[in-house]
């Protein structure tokens, strides 16, 4: 068939269609959902004990606005980079914040190493850790990705790493609010883990429901 | 493109013919292959359709349409390459079978064809057509060994020829 027949038969039986929102529109759900979601998973798991305590050392609130921070932005780019006309630059944007909190991160565990000795005697296993940001996290990241399947055949893989960085990073902000982990050393090990797991796991699963789009 | 949201057809025909030389030129840029490159642009008209409620009519649509079409023919060349990657010309090893016999399948049913037609002539006509055409005797000597008559041989090669033709197809 030749294109400008193709450009007939689809002129011919096109249909009015619902414009879509737009990205910040899209975006602004989503993280309207995301912080209701893991807001009553905080409430209903209660604030960790020592929580005004740690929100009055500067370097402990900085840390958890960068990752709040990452997961806004990050939700902000998946938006974005769904769109065929929008630049990849926007993948850029939660990168700052996401140094900024894995730097401080960073910069705790060397302290937590003059405060409380060698980093061996403060690791210990944090399964809750896991469970939560991939239970918590997964259902977030399949509402993203539907949210923003029309990225299937412009941008697949790079909407859905950001999309499940964004989620990753939100749930381990909610996560700092009620569990305690003193040492830096755990919060790096167990939640960058888990959210390098999630933002994987969501990579691979989502990636049929972007193909499928695509046919 | 807003109005072809809201359904406007001539406007959405207007606006991808208008587009066709652009999308083009942008599938001709990454794909050398005239035919390959036209099957991008395809491509790109199908998901510009799919996609036609993702745009937003505050934007451009110039960026908007060359980016779907950079993106199919992206696909296009990585499909093409790992097919061709997978593929290999096949008539390069078309005839390289040992066998002597394993080569020549279509002579052997043409042969079994021809043999089958054979068997189908009464036995007068078989005898003449062996003894006038295959053995290549003269008349006299083929009536002597058939024990027919020269003006029986004729008729029956004759008759046997023309069943052949007609069996095997050959125009008269």
């Amino acid at each position: 068939m030749r294109s400008e027949e193709l450009i007939g038969e689809l002129a011919a039986g096109l249909q009015p269609v619902r414009r879509m929102a737009s990205p910040w529109r899209q975006a602004a759900l989503w993280l309207g959902l995301a912080a209701a979601a893991v807001g009553t998973a905080v409430l209903m798991n209660g604030l960790r004990h020592d929580l005004h305590q740690r929100m009055l050392m500067p370097q402990e609130v900085g840390q958890w606005l960068a990752s709040v921070l990452a997961g806004v932005l990050a939700a902000v780019a998946a938006a974005m980079l769904a769109r065929p006309d929008r630049s990849w630059r926007w993948a850029l944007l939660p990168v700052p914040a996401l140094l900024a909190w894995f730097a401080s991160l960073g910069w705790g565990c060397l302290s937590d190493l003059a405060r409380l000795g060698p980093m061996a005697g403060q690791m210990r296993a944090s399964w809750p850790c896991l469970r939560f940001i991939l239970a918590m996290g997964l259902p977030l990241a399949a509402a993203q990705f539907w949210l923003l399947r029309h990225a299937g055949p412009v941008r697949p893989l790079p909407v859905l790493l950001v999309g499940g960085l964004a989620s990753a990073a939100l749930c381990s902000a909610g996560l700092s609010l009620f569990h305690h982990l003193d040492a830096a050393v755990m919060v790096l090990l167990w939640h960058g883990g888990a959210m390098l797991m999630l933002v994987l796991a969501g990579a691979l699963l989502g990636r049929p429901l972007f193909m499928r789009r695509q046919a | 493109m807003a109005a072809a949201q809201a359904g406007d057809a001539a406007a959405y025909d207007r606006l991808l013919r208008a587009a066709l030389p652009m999308l083009r030129a942008v599938a001709r840029r990454r794909i050398a292959n005239a035919a390959e490159a036209e099957d991008a642009v395809q491509d790109a008209l199908l998901t510009i359709h799919t996609l036609r409620h993702s745009y937003e009519p505050a934007r451009p649509i110039r960026p908007w349409l060359v980016a779907i079409c950079e993106r199919r023919a992206i696909d296009r060349l990585r499909r093409h390459g790992r097919r061709g990657a997978r593929e290999a010309p096949l008539d390069e090893f078309g005839e390289t079978l040992a066998a002597p016999g394993a080569n020549r399948g279509e002579e052997r049913v043409a042969s079994a064809e021809l043999r089958a037609a054979v068997a189908e002539l009464s036995p007068a006509q078989r005898t003449a057509l062996g003894l006038a055409k295959l053995e290549d005797l003269p008349l006299a000597e083929a009536s002597a060994r058939s024990g027919m008559s020269i003006g029986a041989l004729k008729v029956a090669t004759h008759r046997a020829m023309k069943v052949l033709r007609r069996r095997l197809g050959v125009e008269e």
